[in-house]
């Protein structure tokens, strides 16, 4: 935005500049507790069995596999499961090829055709990685284009062990060593399906986004 | 005193008697409370947590210029826009000018405090704009056209049983107060919203600087929608929302989350920063930001007060606040209740019409002591009383009372003599029987309490006996 449109922007950098000039007064009111020298987070020795006890805890279902095969077969055995519709699919070669079997039993609508539309039944989408530390799925607009992850009851996540990072930190050096967030306008950190607890407290899945995120994790 | 003021005491004194009201609450922060404790166990140093997040927040402050200009540059490389608003008049008119220019006729809406400050939904709506709250809380309250109870949990003053006669009347077709059924009804009903809206307005819990993303957390999914099915999606968030780093929602996320609701992290943690992108075939043709002063930067210039801008509005001092478990969120009448809210509402709306709220605290501590940031929140209480009384006239008693007080503070036999003559006054008023009477001079605080008796020796004429130097 040119500045002769927006004259408030010169106006309040000035106002901060000027309000800047005089250091801060930080009170330390002794009250405060200070840290000891222990780290914020315990170290995660073991990202596997942490991501599978966090996945529990937050409602993903996590399907550990052994082959990329076996990982195909078990997204379209979910397919099979659900009602009738549109199945909205990531357009990547890997995604491509797997979908062979599933061509025939179900309608596609691929995501270089579009968003997902209201009817669709589900999607499958690779991830960006995957965090131990909270059992969260990382995707970008590249993992189908946003909406993929939150317009469908069901969001299908095809992963593989050399995605698995420990924890925020890692995934954050990740995309930093990676410019993916220079490439993509949208990420965004999934933990577990869509939930509120806005009435009395009581949790309940499925507000606006999936009731259901499940992972496909292939170990090989 | 103010209308304001005198509204606070009336609504405080209804809320605090009305025993439903209390229970609901009760029940609610009682879930949260049990949350936060499972929340911060999984820290291994909660105290070294927030001590980082503090740290975060103000590098962000005492370097604000550079960073929203970072912050703006990388938005525009993206292809999206930067609007800096000094006051809510201008937010306002460039949100509607930009609505009229598109045509718009349906926004979705995700939660925004920042909305709430500037009254964005009824400016809208006075153009004729219908405007859907898609927070299920802000949904409720939106139906009963009500502003938000809390700015975590929109609806906690709430029973199920409310909300559900609300459904039945507004939404029709529901006969139950089944929790998820409720959700189902509001889900349905604003899926149509979503799918038709031509704009998604969302707030921003951070703008990152380093990459030019704004960071909304939700746990309903109701942002993603609000910034992938519209043809524009706009941002509008405080200036002083901004971090340096993307890095640091490594930290910021979990302690967010942490202190707003006790989870390890919320459910849908997003980062946006452009229209869409030439890897999407879909998401909004047109991206903007909307930078908000209004006193922001006042506050700024106000060193022992700055760190008030380091706030991340969790909400934990409102559910740890005495006086807001028991006066109540509306109360307030202001877009930010709670500790919070009493420090920051004088800033951004003046000190005359808002000093009352600095009186509304025990000056316990409790918010301090919950704030995830480590904001002094019950000295900058302290300090708003300091300033209310150097910048606003006090009545003339409590100046003279306090001109007395000092005066006796100043040595131990002025002290001894001010005392006395209390004692002698209240007990002489007192044996003529006006306690707790109309003309009872103590009577704001004899109207609820019983006066203790006084004991017949002061403490210093028994210390001074039983201590005797030999």
């Amino acid at each position: 935005m040119q500045s002769s449109e927006n004259p408030g922007r010169e106006a309040i950098l000035a106002r901060i500049r000027a309000a800047l000039k005089v250091p801060a007064k930080i009170s330390d009111s002794p009250g405060h507790l200070h840290a000891g020298p222990e780290a914020i987070f315990a170290p995660i020795s073991d990202p596997l069995e942490r991501f599978q006890r966090e996945c529990g805890a937050n409602n993903t279902e996590l399907i550990l596999t052994k082959s990329a095969t076996e990982g195909i077969a078990t997204a379209r055995a979910i397919l099979e499961s659900l009602p009738p519709g549109e199945i909205f699919i990531q357009d990547a070669q890997s995604v491509r090829d797997a979908a062979q079997s599933f061509q025939g039993s179900r309608a596609l609508r691929w995501s270089s055709e579009g968003g997902p539309r209201e009817s669709s039944q589900a999607s499958i989408t690779l991830a960006e990685s995957l965090v131990a530390q909270t059992g969260s799925v990382l995707i970008s607009s590249a993992c189908g284009g946003r909406g993929a992850s939150v317009a469908v009851p069901v969001h299908i996540v095809l992963a593989s062990i050399d995605q698995l990072v420990p924890d925020l930190d890692a995934a954050f050096a990740r995309i930093a060593e990676r410019g993916t967030a220079a490439k993509n306008a949208y990420l965004c950190l999934i933990t577990g399906s869509s939930r509120t607890a806005d009435i009395e407290k009581i949790l309940v899945m499925g507000a606006h986004g999936p009731k259901r995120l499940v992972v496909i994790l292939t170990l090989s | 005193m103010t209308t304001a003021a005198q509204d606070f005491l009336r609504n405080a004194a209804v809320k605090s008697a009305d025993l439903i009201h209390r229970k609901t609450i009760r029940n609610s922060i009682d879930h949260y409370d049990s949350a936060v404790v499972r929340g911060r166990a999984r820290f291994q140093n909660w105290e070294a947590a927030r001590e980082k997040c503090q740290a975060i927040k103000r590098d962000g402050i005492e370097h604000l210029d550079r960073y929203l200009e970072e912050f703006e540059s990388k938005v525009n490389a993206r292809g999206g826009q930067v609007f800096w608003a000094e006051n809510g008049e201008q937010a306002r008119q460039y949100i509607a000018a930009l609505a009229a220019k598109h045509n718009v006729r349906t926004i979705s809406k995700s939660k925004s405090m920042v909305a709430e400050e500037i009254h964005l939904t009824a400016a809208l709506e006075g153009k004729g704009i219908e405007v859907f709250e898609t927070d299920l809380g802000e949904f409720i309250v939106q139906l009963r056209k009500e502003p938000p109870y809390h700015i975590v949990t929109p609806a906690m003053h709430l029973t199920r049983g409310q909300i559900a006669e609300l459904f039945k009347e507004k939404l029709g077709g529901i006969e139950t107060d089944d929790p998820s059924m409720l959700v189902a009804a509001a889900r349905a009903a604003l899926r149509r919203a979503f799918f038709s809206a031509e704009m998604g307005i969302t707030g921003a819990n951070f703008l990152v600087a380093d990459q030019g993303l704004a960071a909304i957390s939700t746990n309903e999914g109701n942002a993603d929608l609000g910034v992938t099915l519209p043809r524009i999606h706009l941002v509008l968030a405080g200036i002083e929302k901004v971090i340096p780093r993307m890095q640091d929602l490594a930290i910021l996320w979990p302690v967010l989350a942490a202190s707003g609701t006790g989870q390890p992290i919320t459910c849908y943690n997003t980062l946006v920063g452009g229209p869409r992108g030439a890897n999407e075939t879909a998401g909004p043709e047109e991206f903007h930001v909307v930078l908000l002063d209004n006193g922001r930067s006042e506050l700024l210039a106000d060193p022992e007060q700055r760190e008030v801008l380091h706030c991340i509005r969790c909400g934990a001092c409102l559910n740890a606040c005495p006086v807001y478990r028991n006066v109540g969120g509306h109360t307030y009448n202001t877009a930010y209740p709670g500790p919070i809210g009493s420090v920051l509402t004088p800033h951004l709306r003046g000190l005359n019409q808002f000093q009352h709220l600095s009186y509304a605290s025990s000056l316990c501590g409790a918010c301090t002591e919950a704030c995830p940031v480590k904001i002094d929140l019950h000295h900058h209480l302290l300090e708003n009383r300091r300033n209310a009384v150097s910048d606003a006239d006090r009545p003339l008693g409590e100046r003279i009372a306090f001109k007395l007080w000092g005066w006796s503070m100043g040595g131990a036999s002025r002290f001894a003599f001010l005392g006395g003559v209390g004692k002698f006054l209240l007990r002489a008023l007192y044996g003529l029987g006006i306690e707790g009477t109309a003309i009872d001079p103590l009577r704001p605080w004899t109207k609820y309490r019983a006066v203790p008796k006084l004991a017949a020796e002061s403490f210093r004429a028994r210390w001074s006996k039983n201590h005797a130097v030999e």
